[in-house]
């Protein structure tokens, strides 16, 4: 198969992330949407070590994941305690700060 | 990184790894690591006292080894993904200096009647009775000072990165702790927690588009290494859609991180909710790593396409320190003042940052050295100005207190003028390096803006100035509080520095220009 | 300071022209502490708090005294140096030294300069005694010895500055002390105004200077008088007319000259010594030294020297017509200010004909407006500081001291001879006949009206029938007012005759200025008969109408419009206020705390944009992640399509 297709694939879970960022209300489901962008990121990486012949865009892979993990231990620290507090998950909800 | 042909070798090459030129980062990342087992095993009343002193005994030896560092362990080092060279130090100098002086106000237990700037729990509800409990105990979050040990770590990491993943490693290494340190204010918990959650958010975001961008460039130049991207962008004409997708991508990730326009509306609200001592931290550190870092990548990654990206950063540029000071003119909350003034500050650093040249990156790196320790005295300031429910964040509360408080309202004085750019302070001589280096790189009209912008921005810092001394006390007025010896000798070092670096700044502007160019 | 720098080696630069620059020796290397003595003596005074009040203000006159005396001293070694080495160079440190960019901290004393310290620091320290007396009873009279001796620190910074960024910063920091003094009383919110009016229309000036300098440092690599001197020749015209064009800005900005002349008048809001001595006699005139010295450049370009001319002559006009229409004593003199400093200005556009006799007019302007200001300050003491002259009248008999000392500076300014104005004017009207038979004219004219609102001035103070309000006392000053007014008297006397008979002004400037004598179509001696007749009708015609005719108390309201629109500072605020103020007023409206605060009041034109800007756009910090996210990738979106269309194009 022709690997431009999983560049092009790549390109629109990046781009259903950063939508999906836009315009969702819950604090998780914009978290996970990150976490697709991250993840197109890694696909297209795994992609140009492919078509480049070399593994480091396979390792950066291995990297990100273990990022993401990290990144998703501090997320939902932060969701939660948000959440206990307000019995709410909305990103719209805290707006105390502004102007 | 480990560079693998396919099919795979025979034999796995394990990459030497030159210990001593990467000996500070090992020690401050070692300090957090054994500050992590000190959680575990010291019992709580002695936990902060020896968190006290592996943090600052961690950022001292660091800052001793990278003073020392002999010339002769300049170089790319661990495979290529480090470049701990010149501007490598200098700029990891800065960041250990403003980091101490930053640890030194968050170690600060005087000012609150209750204890630090942090509460006790972070993780307990606000208001509980769970929460109230634990702030009678007296207990405190040690947690922080590994945190800020490990985001230091990543900072020192970031600006030596060589490659994109180290780039990106590093970014979160310092970017995670410092998610959670916004998120822990003993007072106004619930903004604390709206601050981090924004940052994070917002922060995860500009992670995703500079790896998304980084894959593009990786995809284009068939390497990690900035230096083969540099020889890339050079000798590999073609796939201008990778390129110009990467350079963007890549660009906005590091632009947020220093906080330039449009990337920069988590600024004032990340700084106003998170606790005062960390938000001096990110002000100054963070400032310094995020411009180190863009320095390097403009410099050595994306230099051979100068001549593409200069004209669109001399634009975002202009637009940041205009955007920053005509939205500091009408904030009523000094830290929000602040923060927009660190936004303006952002655009005058990038006219350094675009100018592309030896006296470009020197002129930007004794800006940062001076406006990260002017920013930190300047929110250390601020934390000892309080009212009863905490700091007197709203500028009318600090009507007269020049007049209470001369010596406090003296220097704040200073450091507002300093970031104004009145000649004679640090920030004169920051900014007339920039702007020159901008003049000879052909920016001109930028400079014209940044002109105007200063103009504006002495405004509103005259403006407190002015209400400091002239205006009468309200009838809350805040009470000073004096502090620990800690945060005064925090003040003190950037009072000494600020004026240091104004009237006789040639000893550093020295060290600036000593200390060009990259090494790839 | 001082002491580091006497041993510093000899600045080996090429001698530019004119004249030798010779490293600063001997007496000379006591140079930085003309600035060093009364910026210590700030320090201490602010720094020492409560416990100086008791002697900060002996503290303070001593060190302005003491600078004082070092300037005669310094005069009189450049006297005994050969003509062509009295240019002496005294290097500090070096400053800023960042690949070709280097700025050094360096003090020059040449004949200019040293004409300026003298008046700074002699003026100064007279008025340093006056406030003693004038500010006896203000709690914070320590704090304002404070702030003047930071100002004569400053001025002198400015004066001795040998390029053009130090001379930024004392000119920023003249700035700053006269925006502490004005605001001084800050109590009374007009001062409060007043004072951010100031800064504000200073701001633009300093906007221009600062672009000045980033020009010169972009076309020429340097920014030293010297380095200037020797490489603008080579410049492009264009860019040379350019930087003429944005110094003039900063001249008009610093020394209230149109269109940037608005806060002058507001500027009286400050203690009466504060506006004899930086509003009247220094630091308003800076924008004239700035000017003069620029010569090199000015001469090279047509364009800015006739901008220069212009604003001048529009600025002379336009003062002595706003002089003409204020009732408030301190505002005639500040229309006068205006308006005298608007010859000065025609003066320095004039090129080497009239350089010398702009600082020729400075100098006696200097002495005489002080000594002016001094008395309606001693008159406002005596009359419980009221300042409506229309409440004055018949004060000679009660004020002889203040009427005599008045009276000579009165005959000063209208330019009566031998009295100083007159010899300094006159050669102004003189060299302006020569090189713009129009701004002669203008100039001429100029004359005869400020004798008449001078006249004015001096009737309706001194002379006609006593208006006074009901339980106010008239009293002399006491002598430690007195006297400084008295020998600003003599100076307004005689200070024309002993500049220019016995200082030989012009041969003393021009190794530094040049001088060429005006070679005019109308003959001296006839030029200075109309100058006379115009003086004198005048006079008469001010006299007739305000002390041989009653004076009604409250100002009249059926007058012509001229009167009207003298009166409203000829419109210069509805200007600004329709140009600037009322769309930014608008949006103001929504915020809550700049308006009710110190700061309030009519928020001057440009400030109210920016903020009616700035609250619009802080709309966009609307506190919402989402929001932020959208700006996050439009912007990337913005940034990728510039970026393409670089690479694509």
């Amino acid at each position: 198969m022709n690997p431009t297709n999983y560049l092009v694939l790549s390109a629109i879970l990046f781009s259903i992330g950063a939508a999906g960022v836009l315009v969702r209300r819950n604090a998780i489901v914009v978290f996970m949407c990150i976490e697709l962008m991250l993840n197109a990121s890694n696909l297209a990486f795994v992609t140009f070590a492919r078509m480049n012949g070399t593994l480091d865009g396979q390792v950066v892979a291995f990297f990100v994941m273990v990022v993401a993990a990290a990144e998703v231990v501090v997320g939902l620290a932060i969701i939660v305690t948000i959440f206990r507090t307000r019995n709410s998950a909305s990103v719209d909800e805290p707006n105390l700060l502004r102007l | 990184m480990v560079h693998l042909a396919v099919p795979m070798a025979e034999t796995l090459t394990f990459p030497s790894l030159q210990y001593r030129a990467m000996a500070p980062i090992l020690i401050v990342l070692g300090a957090a690591v054994l500050g992590v087992v000190v959680e575990a095993l010291v019992p709580q009343a002695a936990r902060r006292a020896v968190q006290l002193a592996v943090t600052l005994g961690g950022l001292a030896t660091a800052l001793v080894f990278v003073v020392a560092t002999p010339g002769s362990e300049l170089g790319v080092v661990a495979g290529g993904t480090l470049a701990i060279d010149g501007p490598g130090l200098f700029l990891q100098m800065t960041i250990l200096v403003v980091a101490i002086a930053a640890m030194l106000v968050v170690a600060e237990r005087r000012v609150d009647p209750a204890g630090d700037a942090f509460a006790p729990r972070a993780s307990s509800l606000v208001g509980s009775g769970e929460e109230q409990e634990q702030t009678r105990r007296g207990w405190s979050q040690t947690e922080v000072w590994p945190l800020s040990l490990f985001a230091v770590g990543g900072m020192l990491l970031f600006v030596t990165a060589n490659d994109l993943l180290i780039l990106f490693l590093a970014l979160e290494v310092m970017s995670l702790p410092l998610y959670l340190l916004a998120g822990m204010a003993r007072r106004r918990r619930l903004l604390s927690q709206e601050a981090a959650m924004k940052y994070f958010l917002l922060g995860s975001f500009a992670s995703a588009f500079l790896l998304y961008g980084s894959a593009m460039l990786f995809g284009y130049a068939g390497s990690l290494d900035f230096a083969a991207i540099a020889d890339a962008f050079r000798d590999k004409p073609g796939q201008l859609g990778l390129q110009v997708i990467g350079l963007t991508l890549l660009g906005a990730g590091l632009l947020f991180k220093a906080a330039a326009v449009p990337f920069h509306m988590w600024a004032p609200d990340v700084y106003q909710g998170a606790p005062t001592p960390i938000t001096g931290f990110m002000a100054g550190a963070v400032k310094v790593a995020a411009f180190g870092a863009l320095l390097r990548v403009m410099y050595v990654a994306l230099g051979g396409a100068a001549w593409e990206w200069q004209p669109a950063f001399w634009v975002i540029a202009s637009v940041t320190m205009l955007v920053g000071v005509v939205l500091a003119v009408t904030s009523s909350d000094i830290k929000r003042m602040l923060a927009y003034s660190s936004v303006a500050h952002a655009g005058f650093l990038l006219l350094g940052v675009v100018a592309f040249s030896t006296a470009g990156l020197s002129a930007t790196m004794f800006y940062l050295l001076a406006y990260g320790l002017t920013t930190v005295g300047a929110f250390a300031v601020v934390m000892l100005v309080r009212g009863p429910s905490g700091e007197a964040g709203h500028l009318s509360s600090w009507a007269g207190l020049g007049r209470t408080s001369p010596v406090l309202a003296g220097v704040f004085a200073l450091f507002l003028l300093a970031l104004a750019g009145i000649p004679l302070t640090s920030g004169f001589t920051a900014k007339f390096g920039v702007f020159a280096a901008a003049i000879e790189a052909g920016g001109v009209w930028p400079v014209i803006a940044a002109v105007v912008a200063s103009a504006i921005s002495a405004f509103f810092y005259l403006k407190v100035i002015v209400l400091m001394f002239f205006a009468r006390p309200g009838p809350d007025a805040p009470a000073v509080v004096v502090p620990s010896l800690l945060t005064t000798t925090a003040i003190g070092v950037a009072v000494v520095a600020t004026l240091l670096l104004g009237v006789f700044p040639q000893a550093f502007l020295d060290l600036a220009s000593g200390s060009t160019p990259f090494l790839r | 300071m001082a002491v580091i720098t006497t041993g510093l080696t000899i600045l080996t630069e090429g001698a530019p022209n004119p004249g030798e620059v010779v490293a600063a020796s001997g007496t000379f290397a006591l140079a930085p502490l003309l600035i060093a003595i009364p910026l210590a003596s700030a320090v201490v005074l602010l720094l020492a708090g409560r416990r100086a009040n008791a002697w900060g203000h002996l503290l303070g006159t001593a060190a302005s005294a003491a600078s004082a005396v070092l300037g005669v001293v310094l005069l009189v070694a450049m006297m005994g140096q050969p003509e062509d080495a009295r240019t002496f160079n005294q290097p500090l440190w070096t400053w800023i030294d960042v690949g070709s960019f280097s700025a050094d901290v360096a003090l020059q004393l040449d004949p200019l300069s040293i004409s300026f310290v003298l008046l700074v620091t002699i003026v100064g320290s007279l008025i340093h005694v006056y406030s003693v007396g004038y500010m006896a009873h203000d709690p914070d009279r320590r704090r304002f010895f404070a702030y003047l001796n930071l100002f004569i620190a400053a001025m002198l910074l400015l004066v001795l500055a040998d390029n053009y960024l130090l001379l930024y910063v004392g000119w920023e920091g003249v700035g700053l002390a006269s925006y502490l003094l004005i605001g001084f009383w800050y109590h009374k919110p007009s001062a409060a105004t007043a004072a951010k009016k100031a800064f504000v229309v200073n701001r633009v000036g300093d906007f221009g200077l600062s672009v000045a300098i980033m020009v010169m440092f972009a076309t020429m690599g340097t920014f030293s008088f010297a380095g200037v001197n020797e490489t603008i020749a080579a410049v492009d015209p264009d860019t040379v007319t350019w930087i003429g064009l944005l110094l003039l800005l900063a001249a008009c900005g610093k020394s209230a000259q149109f269109p940037l002349q608005s806060w002058l008048l507001d500027a009286m809001e400050g203690p009466t010594p504060v506006s004899a001595l930086i509003h009247a006699a220094t630091m308003v005139t800076a924008g004239v030294y700035l000017i003069v010295r620029s010569n090199a450049i000015y001469d090279l370009t047509q364009t800015a020297q006739l901008a220069v001319v212009l604003v001048g002559t529009i600025t002379l006009l336009m003062g002595a017509i706003i002089g003409t229409a204020k009732d408030d004593i301190k505002k005639g003199l500040a229309g006068s200010t205006m308006s005298q400093i608007g010859y000065m200005v025609l003066a320095a556009g004039l090129g080497p004909v009239g350089y010398v006799f702009a600082i020729f007019h400075l100098l006696t302007h200097g002495m005489f407006k002080a000594g002016l200001f001094l008395g309606a300050g001693s008159v406002m003491h005596g009359m419980n500081d009221d300042v409506n002259m229309r409440h004055y009248g018949a004060l000679r008999a009660a004020m002889v001291v203040t009427w005599a000392t008045f009276g000579l500076g009165f005959l000063a300014i209208i330019g009566i001879p031998p009295f100083s104005g007159f010899w300094s004017k006159d050669e102004i009207i003189k060299a302006a006949f020569a090189e713009h038979t129009v701004a002669g004219v203008a100039a001429l004219l100029g004359a005869g009206v400020t004798a008449f609102y001078m006249t004015r001035m001096m009737a309706m103070t001194f002379h006609g029938k006593a208006r006074w309000e009901p339980g106010v006392h008239p009293h002399e000053s006491p002598a430690v007012m007195t006297v400084p007014m008295i020998v600003l008297a003599v100076g307004s006397a005689f200070g024309g005759l002993a500049l220019l008979f016995v200082g030989n002004i012009e041969e003393w400037l021009a190794p530094v200025v040049g001088f060429e004598k005006a070679a005019g179509p109308i003959p001296t001696s006839l030029l200075i008969a109309m100058t006379m007749a115009v003086v004198v009708v005048g006079a008469v015609i001010g006299w007739r109408q305000y002390a041989m005719r009653d004076v009604p108390r409250m100002a009249p309201m059926q007058v012509s419009w001229a009167t009207r629109a003298a009166r409203a500072d000829l419109y210069g605020d509805a200007v600004n206020e329709a140009v600037f103020m009322r769309p930014g007023q608008y949006l103001t409206r929504t915020l809550v705390w700049t308006d009710n605060k110190v700061i309030d009041g009519a928020v001057n034109g440009t400030a109210a944009g920016i903020g009616g800007l700035s609250a619009r756009a802080r709309r966009w910090q609307s506190g919402y992640v989402r929001n932020y996210a959208l700006s996050m990738l439009l912007g990337a979106v913005l940034v990728g399509a510039a970026l393409a269309l670089v690479r694509f194009a």
